[in-house]
């Protein structure tokens, strides 16, 4: 589903030239439940960011259902991190401003599905995710785990084939981490393609597939 | 690879469905930032009220003038001596040597057709004192028909008669601020001896208020019979007969008034003997010129009030640009993870420009509000019957959007090109 070429990735601070990510080869096929590991400026949010398609690589051919996106316009990459990837990331990301049920309905406000639609399709997402009776809250009036769960709920509501967690569990204690990691699981096997980046092997254990990254290269992949 | 079951993505459905998402999502951040948003509006609400203000108290003076110029009376034309060094109604050289003579007024009287009254008039600016009360006021000589040429009334009393200008008599009318400066009261006043330039004249009667105009105070003059003017007063009598500073004269009708100036110019022409290349020794105006004199004036100051009301609106549209770009910065994370779920750098730049739009519409709307109230205050407070100035309020509505367009443009813009991960890592 996901193939990256020799991608390479390097910022540029002032006169100095980083590389973060040296030809990294990698094959995603869809239904891989996937872990990048790694020290902290290994460059795993980099490749995260990457396959995201919210930043774009220095070098190399980046394929999305054999669609090289490194050559299409932003456009195209916003729409298909719209209705094609759902992100989670460690600090929920959710609008303050907006309670729940419109954070889960907002990706559909930008697919362009009607109004009535958008509701119920948000209210089933949270029910699903265990919020039933949180959906007019605010996200300052959640506690952490609620917060992520709603993050989920809005990571799926366009019915994504791909879901990226960064540090999902981060934020989190580790009771409401492994809810929340039951409920990724749940994803996975309902058939989504699962890449999650973190520094902790117990939710690490729970994947089929352990990427670890170091200075920017891949050095084990199984 | 299997086909994904996409949404329907309609473009066109989008957009209509961004616009019914984003207005109520602007109000909402409007209203979260409450005393923010109220100051920042107050910029456009004083550019707007004051447009409207201004345009309408404008509009009120041009009114009040027209309304004066025709309480001079009707019909009414100005023959006025002194050389037209112009054709401009501004009369620069006129009244600066005196041509004109009582026979004047009197070959205009019998000869000319298209004139139903002919009121000469000789001016002096002077003392006038009862008891111990004096005031400077200006001396009007003139004979009976000038009742009928401008529209005096008497509201006590009477006006002078032939007789009394024949005899030369020592009679005066007052005007009511006459009246007023020589503590007396328009009862009261008849009868009274007052002097003018030492000489003693018998009030016989006092004017209804004629009010202000644009060139003086109708009602600071004193009335005596010509020959009293000419022969006490100014004491100079010309060779030729009586010297007039103007006569006036009523035309017939309203049709009539072009008739009468053509008239009143030849008949002039003959007795002066001007033939051409000589310049005309008087110069003749009618109200329409003086109307139209005075409108554009007012259009002027109208202009210029409505031009320095509208330079607070672009300065209220500054303000609206610089909260906008200070919004930008403040939610760059909130766009970052816009654009992360899918929203185009257009639907950002749609959201920040609708925001400008909304925060300068409710500026505007506002200030109408407070132009309204605040131009009937005036026209209450003044007496004036102008009414609101509704093509100003259109205008500066639009305006405002156009406003919010243009100073939101830029932070819009700004917000749209910023890159979603960057966006993302701020806090």
């Amino acid at each position: 589903m996901l193939r990256l070429e020799k991608i390479g990735k390097t910022y540029r601070m002032g006169d100095l030239v980083v590389p973060v990510l040296r030809g990294i080869d990698l094959t995603i096929l869809r239904g891989d439940y996937i872990a990048i590991m790694g020290a902290s400026g290994s460059g795993k949010s980099t490749l995260m960011n990457i396959l995201g398609c919210l930043e774009q690589p220095s070098e190399g051919h980046y394929y999305f259902d054999a669609r090289d996106i490194t050559k299409i316009a932003d456009d195209e990459r916003t729409d298909l991190r719209n209705y094609r990837i759902g992100f989670v990331f460690q600090q929920f990301n959710l609008l303050p401003r907006l309670t729940a049920l419109q954070n889960v309905m907002l990706p559909m406000v930008y697919a362009g599905y009607a109004r009535g639609e958008r509701r119920q399709r948000a209210q089933r997402m949270l029910v699903d995710v265990g919020l039933a009776d949180r959906m007019a809250n605010l996200p300052s009036q959640l506690s952490g785990g609620q917060q992520q769960r709603v993050a989920i709920a809005r990571a799926l509501v366009n019915q994504p084939d791909l879901v990226l967690a960064d540090e999902p569990t981060g934020a989190l204690d580790s009771r409401t981490g492994e809810e929340v990691m039951d409920l990724v699981s749940g994803l996975h096997q309902s058939g989504i393609t699962i890449v999650l980046v973190t520094h902790d092997s117990g939710v690490a254990a729970c994947t089929q597939r352990i990427i670890r990254l170091q200075d920017g290269r891949i050095i084990a992949d199984g | 690879m299997a086909l994904h079951s996409a949404p329907l993505r309609s473009r066109s459905h989008r957009t209509i469905a961004d616009l019914a998402e984003t207005l109520p999502l602007a109000w909402e951040s409007l209203l979260a930032n409450r005393l923010r948003s109220i100051l920042t509006m107050l910029g456009v609400i004083i550019g707007i009220a004051a447009v409207i203000a201004m345009v309408s108290i404008g509009r009120g003076a041009q009114l009040q003038t027209e309304n004066q110029l025709k309480s001079l009376g009707s019909n009414l034309l100005f023959v006025q001596s002194g050389v037209a060094t112009t054709s401009s109604p501004a009369l620069l050289g006129a009244g600066s040597a005196t041509t004109l003579i009582w026979d004047d007024a009197k070959a205009i009287a019998s000869a000319c057709e298209s004139v139903a009254d002919v009121a000469p008039v000789l001016n002096r600016r002077t003392q006038v004192v009862h008891a111990q009360l004096n005031t400077s006021t200006t001396v009007v000589g003139t004979t009976p028909e000038y009742v009928r040429v401008r529209d005096f009334l008497p509201l006590t009393g009477r006006f002078f008669n032939q007789i009394e200008l024949l005899r030369s008599a020592r009679v005066a009318v007052l005007g009511q601020t006459v009246v007023d400066s020589l503590g007396l009261t328009p009862g009261s006043a008849l009868q009274q001896t007052i002097r003018i330039q030492g000489e003693p004249f018998t009030v016989v009667g006092t004017l209804e208020y004629k009010g202000v105009n644009s060139f003086r105070d109708m009602d600071d003059q004193v009335f005596i019979p010509l020959t009293t003017m000419a022969n006490r007063i100014v004491g100079v009598n010309a060779v030729t007969g009586i010297a007039l500073d103007s006569i006036s004269v009523s035309a017939r009708a309203a049709g009539q008034m072009d008739a009468a100036q053509y008239q009143i110019t030849n008949l002039l022409r003959l007795r002066h003997r001007i033939v051409p290349p000589r310049q005309d020794d008087f110069l003749i105006r009618n109200q329409a010129d003086l109307l139209s004199a005075s409108n554009s004036v007012a259009g002027i100051f109208t202009a210029l009030l409505g031009g320095s009301a509208a330079i607070s609106l672009v300065v209220g549209g500054i303000g609206i640009m610089n909260i906008m770009l200070v919004s930008v910065t403040e939610r760059t994370r909130e766009i970052g993870i816009r654009r992360a779920i899918g929203a185009r750098s257009s639907d950002i730049l749609l959201q920040f420009m609708i925001e400008a739009i909304v925060l300068s519409l409710c500026g505007g709307l506002l200030g109408v509000v407070l132009g309204i109230f605040s131009s009937l205050l005036i026209n209450l407070a003044l007496g004036w019957k102008a009414g609101l100035a509704l093509d100003a309020l259109l205008a500066s509505l639009l305006f405002c959007l156009v406003i919010g367009v243009f100073f939101g443009a830029y932070p819009a813009r700004k917000a749209a090109l910023l890159d979603p991960i960057t966006a993302l890592r701020n806090d």
